[in-house]
């Protein structure tokens, strides 16, 4: 993913977007502004993790992307196409945060009657139906009620809906809600192979573990705004640096650590907030200088978890 | 493929469509046993009010609305299909289903009609037809309601605003007659809402008027499912499941 999209030509291309809900016909209604005056696109074969708390835009941002709502300001193009063309909708396959079936389906007919909806032929659609049956491992299940299903299970045919016909680009709102272990395993499995077929993968989520064992890469939003965006290196690139040293030390936050955030501070130990591996030699070296009498120094980078956390602290502040 | 499923969604989508067109179909029967039944008794107008203006009302219901609230929506709007042709193709479902449940009805009235000869059969392929036109109306035009309206409060409303609207009619009808406001609100009525005036008089007058009858119901079904299609194309379609 980059900023300017120089690389390749972007699947996703958001410009100045601005959602805003209500107002209503003689403003009876309050407006809410969803997203405000974002910009992104992203390339081919990625996955990028949306990650924001609740009401930040993640949801409206998709449903943007998937053509369901009209940006109130900007342009989307999604492969080069306008949002919800038809050529745009070809291209993509989304699964929403509550997927709903029409309950007297199986989950075969319903494969069958989104494939078909592609315009495929009869035989593609049943060697589609059975391709995403099997990728999702649904065969068991495929001719049973949807309206008996599971949320889980929902989920997982929402996937396999979306996969029909090999999409460019996969749209994921909380695709692991309602998901056991087990599935959520298999989630990830599929994600990675998708991926590695070149489409590119947008997943909202707020299981942020899962989201770091899936991509790192990441867009944050924050009420509406685009906070951070980027691979991780770059945007949980906050660590702390915990240095244990003996008793009797020189006075070594005044002198030695004034560069740098102190987190914690006592007689035998420090926890300093660096921006990376790259700080950890200067600050040691600093200490060592002073006389210091180092016994132990460890780095604990910044998970997305707490990245999302800090971030979100920082804007409320 | 992709019409076959669309069309074949609209009859499949409710497990409770097969029993409506079960009940509409079996109420026929015991109107052959209604004791002193008149002479004149029209089966083709009992038709066109059963099956013609009724029946749409209720297998139309929640055609586009049930999607919208319960969010299956969301997975039908983001298949490469142009949202017209989902929209034809739904009301295309409705009018075949019409079609088949009136052949089935037709054929039924016809052999109790040559078991027990009561009642009369004149007209009856222009009832038929009439019946058929004026469902596809009323079907266009809660299909579009539906679009607009939650759930499946597209019939309810249909039914309300029919009330609203023809009431006044007959009340000015009533009193009122003669008087210019009524003879608008007759016109606008008689050719804006679905056309049940004009098509009872099918087959009774000359051909030109039966044509221009069918034309005028037809152009109707077209305006009604034109501003549907506008509406569905416009229409977001949110996040929350009702």
């Amino acid at each position: 993913m980059s900023e300017d999209g120089s690389e390749m030509a972007p699947v996703i291309e958001c410009r100045e977007v601005t959602k805003v809900y209500g107002g209503g016909r003689a403003g009876r209604k309050a407006s809410v502004c969803a997203l405000d005056n974002v910009s992104w696109q992203v390339g081919g074969g990625t996955i990028v993790g949306l990650v924001g708390p609740n009401g930040a835009g993640k949801t409206t941002l998709l449903s943007l992307i998937a053509g369901l709502l009209f940006p109130t300001q900007g342009s989307i193009r999604v492969c080069g196409h306008p949002a919800r063309s038809l050529d745009a909708r070809r291209s993509l396959g989304y699964v929403p945060e509550s997927p709903a079936f029409l309950s007297c389906y199986s989950a075969r007919a319903v494969l069958k009657h989104h494939a078909a909806l592609h315009g495929l032929s009869r035989e593609a659609i049943s060697g589609e139906t059975e391709r995403v049956l099997s990728q999702l491992r649904l065969e068991e299940y495929a001719d049973r009620a949807v309206g008996g299903f599971s949320q889980g299970m929902r989920q997982r045919l929402a996937l396999a809906v979306a996969l029909l016909d090999s999409p460019r680009l996969l749209l994921l709102d909380e695709p692991s809600n309602g998901l056991d272990p087990i599935g959520v395993i298999e989630l990830r499995r599929i994600l990675s192979e998708v991926r590695q077929s070149g489409a590119t993968v947008i997943i909202s989520s707020h299981r942020l573990g899962e989201l770091e064992r899936l991509t790192s890469d990441y867009i944050f939003l924050h009420r509406g705004r685009i906070v951070k965006f980027g691979r991780d290196d770059a945007v949980a690139q906050t660590g702390r640096l915990r240095i244990e040293f003996l008793p009797g030390s020189p006075r070594l936050r005044e002198d030695v650590l004034a560069p740098y955030d102190l987190a914690e501070e006592s007689e035998t130990h420090l926890v300093v907030a660096v921006n990376g591996i790259e700080d950890v030699p200067g600050v040691v070296g600093s200490l060592v200088k002073a006389g210091a009498l180092l016994t132990g120094v460890t780095l604990e980078m910044q998970d997305i978890e707490e990245t999302f956390v800090r971030l979100c602290q920082e804007r409320a502040s | 493929m992709k019409a076959y499923a669309l069309i074949s969604e609209t009859f499949l989508r409710k497990t409770s469509l097969r029993l409506v067109h079960l009940g509409w179909f079996l109420a026929y029967p015991p109107m052959f046993l209604i004791p002193s039944l008149p002479e004149t008794w029209q089966w083709g107008c009992l038709v066109f009010a059963w099956s013609g203006c009724l029946l749409p009302v209720v297998l139309s219901a929640g055609i586009f609305g049930d999607d919208i609230a319960s969010g299956r929506i969301r997975l039908v709007a983001t298949e490469p299909i142009h949202l017209s042709e989902l929209y034809i193709y739904r009301f295309l479902g409705l009018s075949l289903q019409a079609a088949a449940h009136l052949l089935a009805v037709a054929a039924l009235i016809l052999l109790l009609h040559w078991l027990t000869g009561r009642g009369s059969l004149d007209r009856f392929v222009s009832w038929i037809l009439a019946s058929w036109l004026i469902f596809n109306t009323w079907a266009a035009l809660s299909t579009s309601l539906s679009v607009v309206v939650s759930r499946d409060h597209n019939s309810m409303t249909l039914v309300l605003a029919t009330i609203i609207v023809f009431f006044p009619l007959y009340m000015l009808l009533l009193f009122f007659e003669d008087s210019l406001a009524t003879r608008t609100y007759h016109a606008i009525v008689r050719y804006g809402c679905p056309p049940v005036e004009v098509l009872v008089g099918l087959g009774k007058y000359r051909l030109a008027t039966g044509i221009a009858s069918i034309a005028h119901s037809i152009g109707l079904t077209l305006l009604y499912g034109a501003v549907g299609i506008v509406l569905l194309k416009n229409r977001e379609f949110k996040y929350a499941a009702d």
